[in-house]
């Protein structure tokens, strides 16, 4: 089949010395930033979307996937081990991850997060293979009016689907459309509100409000709450490896974790939490013994683990063939392509297979290398997070400020982090999440060039988003994604079931 | 303790926040000078469309901060004093830097930092901060080319030759 034959070819393209080194630095990296508090994969590539300027762009994604999938391993360490989860999909993982930690299970918990991650990640990579080819054949029948159905599908499904507040939500996403439209609009030369200053004329960078947001945002909050929150660190101590029952008790939910996590992650529907959620619920109502939920079940680390690392690789379907992003990482993914010119969906199968094809081999190479890195080396994550917090964040600020001032090597831009960092601070505290803003910020210019022309190929005429049966069916979807959450909110409210609150950090 | 009516506050401020966005947006746009060629699809009518929501969303944003649900109901602890030495660290970063070159201004923010995570070891946070800015510097000057600030230790380390950046 041509899949496998196009697999078989990014292979070769994978499997360079070149791009082996870059696949293990990718991993190696993303394992660091996902055991870090603080710090996470969309603000990681973010940073080094200056940086890689000059690299090849095959290099420089097979670097960013490998990030993207070790945030997905190393965030289970830090949840297992701290009470603090490293990454928004790990969130799950602590529940009773750390349960294990103090009852000395801890090495069996990061094993069984280990294990199920690759297994979860290399089915999920299989299925990403032939599901992206033919997400391209299904976008080949998509015209302007589509896309737009898609982002519009996008965009509410990461605004209403996260967090307890549509209103909160959809303020982060109106402000990100709005930073959107700054700069001079392409289809007319008209200049949009750029105050008179001619720096904006380019428009508002995305580096710069993703950097802002996650970067600054975070360590401003982090800093204010760092008094009053405790890290409570649980040694490995103890036996390394899982026992038979726990291998008994664990592969069903890594398997039904990856079931999970792959569609969802695909669909515009947020991205890494609501699988994991879904898992852990799952697991919950098939195990035998539901009463040691909570209390340190193997299951509810294995499925989760594996959900969100499914879920990170089908994030990518939709990113690789119709240029969708359905998370943060995604659009900031998204971003770099931009900075490269390249535009992902069919056009970039057809003229970039080697950057395709050998972006997802490398992440056949990448779930081996993170199995090694986080089975046998956790040790050595363990330490790392041993930094202590003052030079961490003064690390994270470091390298945040290098790479929003080396843009275009001007203060302002250092101006406008510090200003968008404080209003990512006031997000944080009132709860508003940040995911919608820079999806939006990257989403919303696009979103508008495709709704103008459909407009104009349909002579203005508005009704095209719903003759098109496609688009119709889409919108109506993003509809009902917004709408039906609500009702089950409204529900839950009623019934005093406790409503989850993710912290962002995908 | 920041009060639970402070967040409240905060929250009505969002929603004036977002609300005045909107109506600044929509202002803004009608004062555009479109060609008569673009009447329906120009591009006045997406800002249109997210001032509209911003108004909407600021608005509801406001009733909920005064009558509805907020974050952290019952108040939050914030350190106000730790976000003013993050603040002021950006701050002085972005006051110094080409004056005292990168290492210098970004050692103060480390610093800055480091004090707002409540470290008390002035001169090891500088040493420590010293040297990870140093050899920020040198990786990403000589390795990668990119161009920071040099000030008096980058013209120690790497003399400033008038190399083009790329």
């Amino acid at each position: 089949m041509e899949t496998l034959a196009a697999l078989g070819h990014g292979f070769t393209v994978a499997l360079t010395p070149i791009n082996l080194f870059w696949s293990l630095l990718g991993v190696t990296v993303g394992t660091a930033i996902g055991v870090l508090p603080g710090i996470g994969p969309a603000l990681t590539v973010a940073l080094l979307l200056p940086v890689t300027n000059n690299l090849e762009p095959t290099s420089a994604f097979i670097m960013f996937a490998g990030i993207y999938y070790g945030a997905m391993y190393g965030g289970s360490t830090t949840s297992i081990l701290l009470n603090t989860p490293g990454e928004s999909g790990s969130i799950v993982t602590a529940i009773d991850g750390n349960m294990m930690a103090r009852k000395g299970r801890g090495a069996q918990a990061l094993a069984t997060a280990a294990i199920g991650s690759f297994v979860a990640g290399t089915i999920a990579t299989l299925a990403l293979t032939f599901v992206a080819p033919a997400m391209v054949k299904l976008a080949l029948l998509f015209g302007p009016a589509e896309y737009f159905a898609l982002m519009v599908l996008a965009l509410t499904t990461v605004t209403a689907v996260l967090g307890d507040s549509l209103s909160r939500g959809l303020a982060s996403l109106l402000f990100g459309l709005a930073l959107g439209l700054v700069g001079i609009d392409l289809q007319t030369g008209q200049a949009r509100f750029t105050l008179g200053i001619p720096e904006l004329l380019d428009g508002i960078d995305t580096v710069v409000v993703a950097v802002g947001l996650f970067a600054v945002g975070e360590t401003l909050f982090n800093a204010a709450r760092f008094r009053f929150e405790k890290e409570e660190f649980y040694a490995l101590k103890g036996s390394m490896w899982m026992s038979r029952e726990d291998w008994a008790r664990s592969w069903k939910p890594w398997l039904r974790g990856t079931a999970f996590g792959f569609p969802i992650g695909a669909l515009p529907a947020g991205g890494s939490e609501i699988p994991t959620f879904l898992s852990y619920l799952a697991e919950k109502r098939l195990s035998k013994n539901p009463a040691e939920f909570g209390q340190g079940a193997i299951e509810a680390v294995a499925g989760p683990e594996a959900a969100n690392n499914a879920a990170a690789a089908g994030t990518l379907a939709p990113l690789l063939s119709l240029g969708l992003p359905t998370s943060a990482t995604a659009a900031i993914m998204l971003a770099a392509f931009q900075q490269y010119g390249l535009q992902p969906g069919p056009l970039l199968f057809e003229s970039n297979p080697d950057l395709v094809w050998g972006m997802i081999a490398s992440l056949y190479i990448g779930n081996v290398l993170l199995l090694v890195l986080n089975l046998p080396m956790a040790g050595i994550w363990v330490k790392l997070l041993k930094v202590p917090r003052p030079w961490l964040y003064g690390g994270i600020l470091t390298f945040a400020t290098l790479g929003a001032y080396t843009l275009n090597n001007n203060v302002v831009d250092l101006v406008v982090l510090w200003v968008i960092g404080l209003i990512g601070f006031g997000m944080r505290v009132l709860d508003v999440p940040v995911a919608p803003a820079v999806v939006g910020l990257i989403l919303g210019p696009l979103a508008e060039q495709q709704f103008r022309r459909a407009l104009s190929i349909s002579q203005g005429d508005p009704s095209v988003f719903f003759t098109h049966p496609i688009s119709a069916a889409i919108l109506i979807t993003a509809l009902l994604l917004v709408l039906v959450p609500l009702f089950i909110r409204r529900r839950q409210r009623h019934a005093d079931l406790p409503a989850s609150t993710p912290a962002e950090s995908a | 303790m920041t009060t639970e009516r402070s967040l409240r506050v905060g929250e009505g401020l969002l929603g004036g926040g977002v609300l005045a966005l909107g109506i600044f947006i929509a202002v803004e746009t009608s004062r555009f000078e479109v060609g008569p060629s673009h009447a329906a699809v120009g591009p006045r009518l997406f800002p249109f469309l997210i001032a509209a929501g911003l108004i909407v969303v600021g608005l509801a944003v406001l009733w909920q901060g005064v009558y509805g649900h907020i974050a952290h109901e019952g108040g939050f602890e914030l350190d106000w004093l730790a976000v003013a030495f993050v603040s002021g660290g950006l701050i002085a970063q972005m006051l110094l830097l080409e004056l005292l070159g990168w290492i210098i201004a970004t050692t103060i923010l480390f610093i800055a930092v480091a004090r707002a995570f409540g470290s008390r070891r002035l001169l090891l946070d500088a040493a420590i901060g010293l040297a990870l800015t140093g050899l920020a510097y040198i990786v990403f000057t000589a390795g990668l080319g990119l161009n920071l600030p040099a000030g008096i230790i980058g013209d120690m380390i790497a003399p400033a030759e008038s190399a083009t950046p790329h």
